[in-house]
């Protein structure tokens, strides 16, 4: 069969089998960041032959991105990282289902996305994302494999791992102030060597053999080839739940704007005016830039708005208002602000103008 | 004598890897810490400290011992 020629080399090994071939082709792994981790995380991976892969970047290929995201060719530069990855591995392993998302992960769709993968490795270069990882992992209960890098330095674990410690056990102060690889510098085998650790990991949690990096932090000196690991603790404190998990990452903040600080757009095209009162409601407003869609019709109407225009919502008194900017929130609208107040302000100032 | 490791952006700050500190009184982990951000002014960094490569709580009284090696860890953000 073609396929046992294909892993041959590694199924003869005694640990990993046909048995130990199986479980990594039934496995599903989501691979956060494309980048210099996951230029070296994602070809072994597939190479490997684990089942489905998913791959989340939502950045494009810069010219100096490549002396250490080898996986991407110079004629990509601009391109999607996700989708060249994708394009990357299936070329080198044909037999497995290999997803991207050129998104950003976010709290709406961290979740969703967790779901559908066994483990999910961070490849990010970003202290706020790895957070954001560990609750979903947390949430959804999938053990997270860490990876970074500082200068010459590199950093390696799995948290959540059978209920083990987390991204927060060990880091509990959510400071952001760390630096990145544009920031610090970087050189293309540091990020490639804890990249291969990482994928190390997925593999060993994946056929159930060696020690997993769970509770345990290595720390890895690439031009000392010194290697420590330290020892760390669950806390009962990191813990989050689905709720605090929403409450936390998304909340829709619904920002409220007074009438006299967008008057000077009343007549800009750019911008909408957008009434949610129902039509026979008084008394009537009728700005230049101005539409009428009372609340109730908000979600059946919304195709006649523009999910990127600037939109001032109003209602009569700037209750109804709120709530349609919540919804239109809801539907990925970014701008758009509620008029305090409402009519009653607005024609009152309306009227001291004289418009 | 302990010795002391640096890490990361901690290391940056220090100017070295690792160093020996001698103490003549008691000394606790926490007032080891106070006195290592007098000298070399951490201000916003984060990290984590490990007492014989188990980290522990920064806030912990423990007293050092002489044969203790004390690591500072900030988290790293590159990939």
């Amino acid at each position: 069969m073609k396929e046992s020629t294909r892993y041959n080399r590694q199924t003869i090994l005694p640990e990993i089998g046909g048995d130990g071939q199986q479980k990594i082709s039934k496995s599903k792994v989501l691979v956060i960041g494309a980048g210099g981790l996951g230029a070296s995380i994602l070809p072994y991976l597939a190479g490997a032959g684990v089942g489905e892969i998913g791959i989340v970047d939502d950045d494009v290929i810069d010219v100096s991105n490549l002396h250490r995201q080898v996986i991407y060719e110079t004629s990509a530069v601009g391109k999607s990282k996700a989708e060249e990855a994708k394009l990357m591995i299936s070329e080198l392993n044909p037999e497995i289902k290999v997803s991207a998302f050129s998104e950003k992960l976010s709290g709406k769709n961290a979740i969703s996305l967790f779901e559908k993968y066994d483990i999910i490795v961070d490849a990010t270069d970003n202290i706020s994302i790895k957070y954001l990882i560990n609750d979903a992992c947390l949430v959804t209960n999938k053990p997270m494999v860490y990876g970074s890098i500082f200068r010459f330095q590199g950093q390696v674990s799995v948290f959540n791992y059978q209920n083990g410690p987390t991204y927060r056990c060990l880091y509990p102060d959510e400071n952001l102030n760390a630096l990145n690889c544009e920031d610090a510098g970087v050189i293309g085998v540091s990020v490639g060597i804890i990249g291969m650790f990482q994928a190390n990991e997925v593999l060993k949690m994946i056929l159930g053999i060696g020690e997993v990096l769970s509770g345990k932090i290595l720390v890895y000196n690439t031009l000392k080839n010194e290697q420590q690991k330290y020892d760390f603790d669950r806390s009962d404190f990191q813990t989050i739940s689905r709720e605090a998990f929403e409450e936390k990452y998304n909340k829709c903040v619904i920002e409220e704007v007074s009438f006299d600080s967008v008057l000077d757009e009343i007549n800009n095209d750019a911008v909408l005016f957008l009434d949610v009162r129902n039509i026979d409601e008084s008394p009537k407003i009728a700005l230049n830039n101005q539409i009428q869609i009372p609340l109730m019709n908000v979600e059946k109407e919304i195709e006649k708005l523009n999910k990127n225009q600037k939109i001032y919502v109003f209602c009569q008194s700037g209750i109804r208002s709120k709530m349609a900017v919540e919804l239109l929130q809801k539907h990925q609208f970014e701008n758009v602000k509620s008029i305090a107040g409402g009519v009653l302000a607005m024609k009152k100032l309306l009227q001291e103008i004289k418009i | 004598m302990i010795e002391v490791k640096y890490f990361g952006a901690v290391a940056e700050k220090t100017k070295c890897e690792f160093e020996k500190l001698s103490f003549s009184e008691e000394l606790s982990l926490q007032k080891l810490l106070q006195d290592l951000n007098e000298k070399y002014e951490f201000e916003s960094l984060t990290f984590s400290v490990a007492v014989n490569q188990k980290i522990v709580s920064k806030a912990s009284d423990y007293t050092l011992q002489t044969t203790d090696i004390v690591a500072l860890l900030p988290p790293f953000a590159g990939g």
